[in-house]
């Protein structure tokens, strides 16, 4: 036992914490949760909580569903939603094979994987993202099958009165009280759209942060009487939400995508960076952008990026290289805007450092920048320029993903076939579908 | 006549005699008799080099000749240092104040200096009172610096001197090493009282004074057995007086002040060049933690944070400088620490990633010139005797010493070595560290590395030499010493680690260690014995008693034992050891082959430890343990010296069973033979295809013929039987515990009646199936059974399990499915008359390599091929990790080989080949796959086969899936030639393979376009 198990017992003993939750990520990204009486804490501490994997998806050979759950104590945090008189608190876990060998299909070691492979070349990532969702009256649909949003703001919109603002504010200091340091929160976009963004921290913490940040979220909306949503894209007249992300490498202290004086003060790293991104993007759609819904959002316009191009703070690319502030070097950064709000952060952390580390690796060149309105550019202009598109649909970025071994190298074989197999699934369940989209159109017709 | 001038230098040691020779004519030797330069030359290690510096020295204080005039008496010293140390010489040319240190009277057994007297010199150096509680330098800045560091260089003269002109070099040694310990020790007193002096300034003198500040040494300083040149590893400790009243981050930015004030006075730039790197960097959290802490902070990290290896390097740790109170505390406060961690989690695990650590990471360019990293390097001695003192330090604290040879010399006295190899590890190990202080003092640079030239050679051979030795320093016997040295090492391991173990159940010899059980078992848990008390009693079985073998066995046990420890199941293969012992007790050639074959021993040990299949048999059949001695042996016996030694021993016996006993139990030898060849690897895949394949067929072979007999022996024969081999077997790649595919067919003799001899056909190959597998008396133990399966015969299960020729020509002509062309591709005539054989090949030709395969017939193949994927899976198996039917695994490769030999082989006899290896080379010179299609099928192939045969030689059962459980995963890579410890890269690598491989097949044999 050491100090920090032992501070995790007497916390739960001084602030007499009646459930302890293990959360842990499976590979499409739901969190799960197991609650624990405070007294089988300590064995889970020594033995780790043993559980039947088979039926999570993704976790588990058929073969050997005994699985491993192993609390890290580090992230224990008391949950303030549940109230102080019956306090409960969590902590996410490692999931380890009934060897004790962290297990591949575990999200989180995927990603601390690929970390390590970056602390190998000398890199500490960090990551910073912006999270949007939408607020909703319910999670009923409304007369018009269409979801009822809480208010009718617009971006940066103050609602005087609105429950979003008393919302976000609830958000921010439960998040803040939970560990999590919030940088911005505004009204985005779309009615009943939100948006807010986490401080920078290291990879792993950041997806952590995520997960909590969801549940967070979530429940505050419930308390509240209202209902949020991190579906990419609810409504076919508004934006999406995604979760632009910033990306960030140090080498020791001083930040490796930053040279004073180049172009955009950008360093030979970020450039291979970039061009890392940008050469694998088609392959790790299906990762960051893994649901039906999410191909909506990046083909329905607005501010959503579905040509692969990058610029210098250029608002419709896929990668955008922010301005540079003089004297913030330490800031330097790449911000990857096809991300959407429901994908597994673990997983997409790790295909986009993966294929970013890659272009380091081998030294890919990077094309020129794009300086126009990627969106408002012909397809002819588009093809002459090289900006090719994203996959259009999820079976499209399948069957690239399929094709790409560089995927397979990062997400390890399990998870790489587990993860395809699961969305080869969903594609063929939304091909059964009859969409009021067809409904409408042809039912009075034919 | 006398022998000319450049003679005598070369004589005396001279490498560049011309050069030798102008320097002693230069201006500055005039007038020092000749006679009395070159006999002082004779005893300088290297004498070009001391010539020079002498020369230069003169230059600048010609009083110096008068110590050289009065011959070697009084000049030894000068000369011994002078050819045995430039950087010191060119020292003395800098301060040449300081050649009075020539002056003291060289001693064969020298003393070491006082350290309080050696910490007062420095301290005054500097101007500071050694009686002070926290001394206070009068002196600051580059001023202070140089002071100390001239100061530090005349005291390493000194003992340079000392240490030059002592008779045996190797006993002065760990005196030697203490004193520069002692040295550095002091040199970091004086550099504290300097930066208390430099520190003041910023924070008020009352404040810097009211801080202690504890330089706690770690590694070699710490231990007291510090090298001539290297960094000093310390640790800082920081407390403030109770009534200072100071905060706590003032405390700690005033000791941080301190930390690096004194690391700035012994290393930073000056023109006095710096000493050493103070080195911090083994503190809690590396170089991302604070430079100092409070002893609590200290206590806290260990608590909660140290990884396993913190806690041994904790060993060394040593209050070297600064206040003594503070540094007492620390040691008492870790102290316990340290031996408590054998106890933690993972110990095993990092003592042995440790042991791996000795021997890798060595740049390839430096291997052979190591003297600290590698096999038999300081490095292993070190690991060896840590690792004893971790393990039996927890319940004996005479063995809680720090330094090596002190540690040593406690275990030695407390029984946990044997006198004799601890004394020769001692003198191995003062040897190496004595060729290491050599090399360094001459350029006083941190090297590990023998030199390349062989002038430094030649003068690093005469300076480890002792003023007494009058033996000619060669070389060559430098290397031929060194290179010895090593090897001693590296087998003294075993008789550290293992003898002992024996004693404390044997009763060696009196004058051997003798452990008790409990530090026995402690040692053997440690090594990697999960059952140590299992372990002690099969060790204990093995040495009792007075027989040949027991004695012989106490002599070997303690190499094979670490043999074993290598292997992925000790404990197994120890239990395996002695039942083969047991049963071959007194055969005088099994107790000859484990004297005299280390390699055999070896070999026997690895296959023990690592195979239950190979284990298994070797129990029942001991007397092939006498292969492992003899390589020649352990070739692949030919299927006709197999067939005729079947003959003749069927030849001399009536009874069925008795016969086919024989015939058996040739089978299981075979098959014994080729798992040790295998596991040797003496034979590549392909070959132990084949010589299994061998194994069953000759065994079919005398099954036949005894099956034959019997019918014979009941009335006339009526038909002659073919037994053909269909699947793997046809194709001669099967694997260990493979079953036989097999197809019956027979021809009527010419008079006979076809429904009598179809029907004594059918008793001829049920008998003969029966006879492979019956139950016999005396039992054939660990057999593993050879099933026939004639599944695959025309109409399958529902047919005929025996046709005639004459109706499978029928029914291939009215009837056959294409998946029955399929099956008769890899077809082989196996055993039975050589006529019908070559009559049936030719029917088989006709159907499996037809003229032109319908697109129907086509599509049919691969609808079949589509079922059996989803239906012939077992219930819950994982697709992905099914070696045969599973994503990209065998029989997806061997299909698409098939479907391009059903569609081509026609047209391209190449194809015809009954081997999917060769079929997949075809193939590909013949340009229906892309040679990198090929080539990576071919790899996977071979992988997923080696995994199956793995899975049996592992366990001894049969299993087509990849193994989940790491430690089957381990030692299956182990036999698929990982090296230890990469399970999950084979793992990776077989997934990764079969995901192409699958790629591939999809696009080619399921694709539509031709």
């Amino acid at each position: 036992m050491n100090r920090q198990q032992e501070f995790v017992l007497r916390t739960i003993e001084e602030r007499d914490v009646r459930f302890v939750r293990l959360w842990f990520t499976d590979v499409v990204g739901s969190l799960k949760s197991v609650a624990l009486a405070p007294a089988e804490v300590e064995g889970a501490f020594e033995e780790g909580l043993g559980f039947d994997g088979s039926s999570i998806e993704g976790l588990a050979r058929v073969s050997e569903s005994d699985m491993l759950l192993q609390p890290d104590p580090s992230t224990f945090q008391i949950l303030p939603w549940r109230g102080e008189t019956e306090p409960t608190s969590r902590m996410f876990c490692d999931i380890l094979t009934p060897d004790g060998e962290p297990s591949p299909a575990d999200p989180r070691n995927v990603l601390k994987r690929t970390l390590a492979k970056a602390a190998e070349m000398g890199f500490t990532c960090y990551t910073h993202p912006e999270i949007e969702f939408y607020l909703l009256e319910s999670d009923q649909l409304g007369p018009d099958g269409a979801p009822i949003p809480i208010d009718k703001g617009g971006y940066f919109d103050h609602v005087p009165g609105g429950v979003a603002q008393d919302f976000r504010r609830t958000v921010v200091n439960m998040l803040e009280s939970v560990g999590i340091s919030v940088e911005f929160s505004h009204h985005e976009g779309g009615p009943g759209q939100n948006e807010i963004d986490l401080r920078y921290a290291d990879a792993l913490q950041t997806a952590d942060n995520i997960m909590t940040f969801r549940t967070v979220v979530k429940e505050v909306a419930i308390q509240q009487g209202a209902y949020a949503t991190f579906m990419p894209k609810p409504f076919t007249a508004f934006p999406g939400s995604g979760m632009h992300t910033h990306f960030s490498l140090f080498e020791g202290d001083s930040n490796a995508f930053h040279e004073p004086g180049a172009e955009f003060q950008l360093s030979k790293t970020a450039r291979h960076f970039i061009a890392g991104l940008l050469r694998h993007a088609n392959e790790f759609t299906a990762v960051t952008n893994q649901f039906v819904n999410s191909y909506k959002r990046l083909w329905g316009g607005g501010e959503a990026p579905s040509y692969l191009s990058w610029g210098h703070n250029n608002r419709s690319a896929l990668v955008r290289v922010p301005l540079y502030k003089p004297g913030k070097g330490q800031s330097a950064r790449v911000e990857y805007r096809g991300i959407d709000s429901a994908t597994n952060p673990y997983l997409s952390y790790s295909v986009l450092l993966g294929a970013g580390l890659k272009g380091i690796e081998e030294e890919y060149e990077l094309p020129a920048a794009a300086e126009d309105d990627i969106s408002s550019l012909t397809s002819a202009e588009r093809r002459v320029l090289g900006h090719s598109p994203l996959p259009a649909s999820l079976y499209d970025a399948i069957g690239t993903m399929e094709d790409s071994e560089l995927m397979a190298e990062i997400l390890g074989e399990q998870v790489f076939e587990y993860f395809l197999r699961n969305k080869r699934q969903e594609w063929s369940e939304y091909r059964l579908e009859v969409t009021p989209y067809e409904l409408h159109r042809n039912l009075g017709i034919l | 006549m006398a022998p000319s001038l450049t003679r005598r230098l070369i004589a005396l040691g001279s490498s560049d005699p011309d050069r030798a020779e102008r320097f002693l004519a230069a201006r500055e030797l005039d007038g020092i008799d000749e006679e009395v330069l070159l006999e002082g030359l004779a005893v300088a290690p290297d004498p070009d080099g001391a010539l020079v510096v002498l020369v230069r020295l003169l230059e600048k204080v010609p009083s110096l000749r008068e110590t050289v005039d009065a011959g070697l008496s009084r000049s030894e010293p000068l000369f011994r240092l002078l050819g045995a140390s430039e950087a010191l010489g060119e020292f003395l040319i800098r301060h040449p104040e300081h050649l009075d240190v020539f002056e003291a009277a060289p001693s064969a057994e020298p003393q070491g200096a006082d350290p309080v007297a050696l910490r007062a010199s420095l301290l005054r150096s500097v101007g500071a009172d050694p009686s002070s509680a926290r001394p206070l330098a009068s002196r600051t800045g580059a001023d202070a610096w140089e002071a100390l560091r001239i100061r530090y260089r005349r005291h390493l003269c000194e003992l340079a001197i000392r240490d030059l002109t002592a008779a045996s070099p190797a006993d002065f040694l760990p005196v030697a090493a203490a004193e520069l310990a002692d040295l550095a020790a002091a040199a970091l007193e004086a550099g504290l009282a300097v930066a208390r002096a430099e520190a003041a300034a910023t924070f008020g003198a009352e404040a810097v004074d009211a801080v202690a500040l504890a330089v706690i040494g770690m590694g070699k300083c710490g231990a007291r057995e510090l090298n001539y040149i290297s960094d000093v590893d310390v640790v800082y400790v920081v407390d403030a007086d109770e009534d200072s009243g100071l905060d706590g981050s003032t405390v700690l930015g005033i000791g941080t002040a301190l930390a690096t004030g004194l690391s700035r006075a012994v290393s930073g730039t000056a023109r006095e060049p710096g000493l050493w790197q103070v080195d911090a960097n083994l503190r809690p959290e590396g170089k991302d933690g604070p430079l100092v802490r409070t002893l609590g902070s200290h206590l806290a990290y260990y608590d909660r944070w140290a990884e396993s290896w913190e806690f041994q390097a904790l060993l060394k740790a040593r209050c070297i400088a600064g206040d003594p109170e503070l540094g007492r505390k620390y040691e008492q406060a870790v102290g316990p620490l340290v031996w408590a961690s054998a106890g933690r989690d993972g110990f095993v695990d990092s003592v042995q990633a440790m042991r791996r650590r000795v021997t890798e990471h060595i740049p390839p360019a430096e291997a052979d010139r190591q003297i600290k990293l590698g096999a038999g390097g300081l490095r292993d001695v070190e690991f060896t005797v840590q690792l004893l003192q971790l393990v039996h330090g927890r319940a004996d604290e005479s063995l809680r010493v720090r330094d090596t040879t002190s540690a040593i010399a406690a275990l030695a006295e407390g029984g946990y070595i044997g006198r004799s190899a601890a004394a020769e590890f001692d003198a191995s190990y003062r040897w190496l560290r004595l060729l290491e202080h050599r090399i360094q003092l001459s350029q006083l640079r941190r090297t590990h590395l023998m030199p390349v030239r062989e002038d430094a050679l030649r003068a690093l051979a005469r300076a480890v030499q002792g003023v007494m030795e009058t033996g000619k320093a060669s070389p060559e016997a430098l290397l031929e010493k060194w290179h010895r040295t090593k090897r001693s090492v590296r087998e003294l391991h075993e008789r550290i680690f293992y003898r002992p173990l024996l004693n404390t159940v044997a009763n060696l010899s009196p004058e051997e260690a003798k452990l008790s059980p409990e530090a026995a078992q402690g040692r053997l848990a440690a090594l990697g014995y999960r059952d140590p008390q299992g372990a002690m009693r099969h060790i204990e079985a093995l040495t009792a008693g007075v027989s040949r073998r027991a004695s012989l066995q106490r002599q070997l046990l303690p190499v094979l034992l670490d043999w074993l420890a290598q292997g992925v199941d000790p404990d197994a293969g120890l239990l395996a050891f002695r039942r083969v012992s047991e049963a071959l007790g007194t055969t005088h050639w099994y107790l000859g082959m484990l004297r005299d074959s280390a390699a055999a021993a070896e070999r026997l040990c690895h296959v023990l430890a690592n195979s239950r299949l190979i284990a298994d048999l070797l129990e029942v059949s001991p007397e092939s343990v006498a292969w492992l001695g003899q390589e020649k042996e352990l070739a692949p016996v030919p299927l006709d010296a197999q067939w005729q030694e079947i003959q003749s021993k069927i030849s001399r016996h009536e009874d069925p069973s008795a016969r086919m006993r024989l015939v058996r139990l040739i089978r299981r030898r075979e098959i014994l033979r080729t798992a040790i060849a295998d596991s040797a690897g003496l034979l590549d895949q392909d070959a132990v295809g084949n010589a299994l394949a061998d194994a069953d067929q000759a065994a079919v072979l005398g099954a036949l013929r005894v099956a034959e007999d019997q019918a014979a022996a009941r009335g006339p024969l009526l038909t002659r039987v073919l037994v053909v081999a269909m699947g793997r077997q046809g194709g001669r790649e099967i694997g260990y515990g493979s079953d036989a595919d097999v197809m019956y067919v027979h021809r009527p003799l010419p008079d006979a009646d076809p429904a009598e001899a179809q029907r004594q056909a059918k008793e001829i190959v049920t008998s003969m199936s029966g006879l492979l597998t019956q139950p016999l008396r005396p039992a054939v133990l660990a057999e593993r059974v050879l099933q026939l399966d004639a599944d695959l015969r025309p109409e399958g299960k529902a047919g005929p399990l025996v046709r005639s020729l004459d109706s499978f020509a029928e029914y291939y002509r009215r009837w056959a499915l294409v998946w029955e062309w399929q099956a008769l591709l890899r077809a082989r005539p196996m055993a039975g008359d050589d006529e019908l054989a070559a009559d049936f090949m030719r029917l088989a030709d006709s159907v499996r390599y037809p003229e032109r395969l319908s697109p129907a017939d086509l599509t049919e193949i691969r609808r079949i091929k589509a079922r059996v994927e989803a239906e012939r899976l077992p219930r819950g198996a994982d697709p992905g990790r099914h070696l045969k039917l599973g994503r990209g695994g065998l029989s997806d490769v061997e299909w698409l080989v098939q479907s391009i030999q059903l569609q081509h082989a026609a047209r391209h006899p190449e194809l015809r080949t009954t081997s999917t290896l060769g079929g997949l080379h075809a193939a590909a010179e013949l340009g229906f796959l892309m040679e990198r299609e090929a080539s990576l099928l071919a790899e996977t192939w071979r992988l997923a086969s080696r995994i199956r045969s793995a899975n049996v030689v592992w366990t001894g059962r049969a299993s087509d899936m990849l193994p989940s459980s790491r430690r089957d995963l381990e030692a299956v890579a182990r036999w698929c030639g990982y090296s230890p410890g990469h399970a999950s890269a084979l793992e990776q690598q077989y997934l990764q393979l079969t995901r192409r491989t699958r790629h591939v097949f999809e696009e080619r044999f399921y694709s539509l376009s031709q």
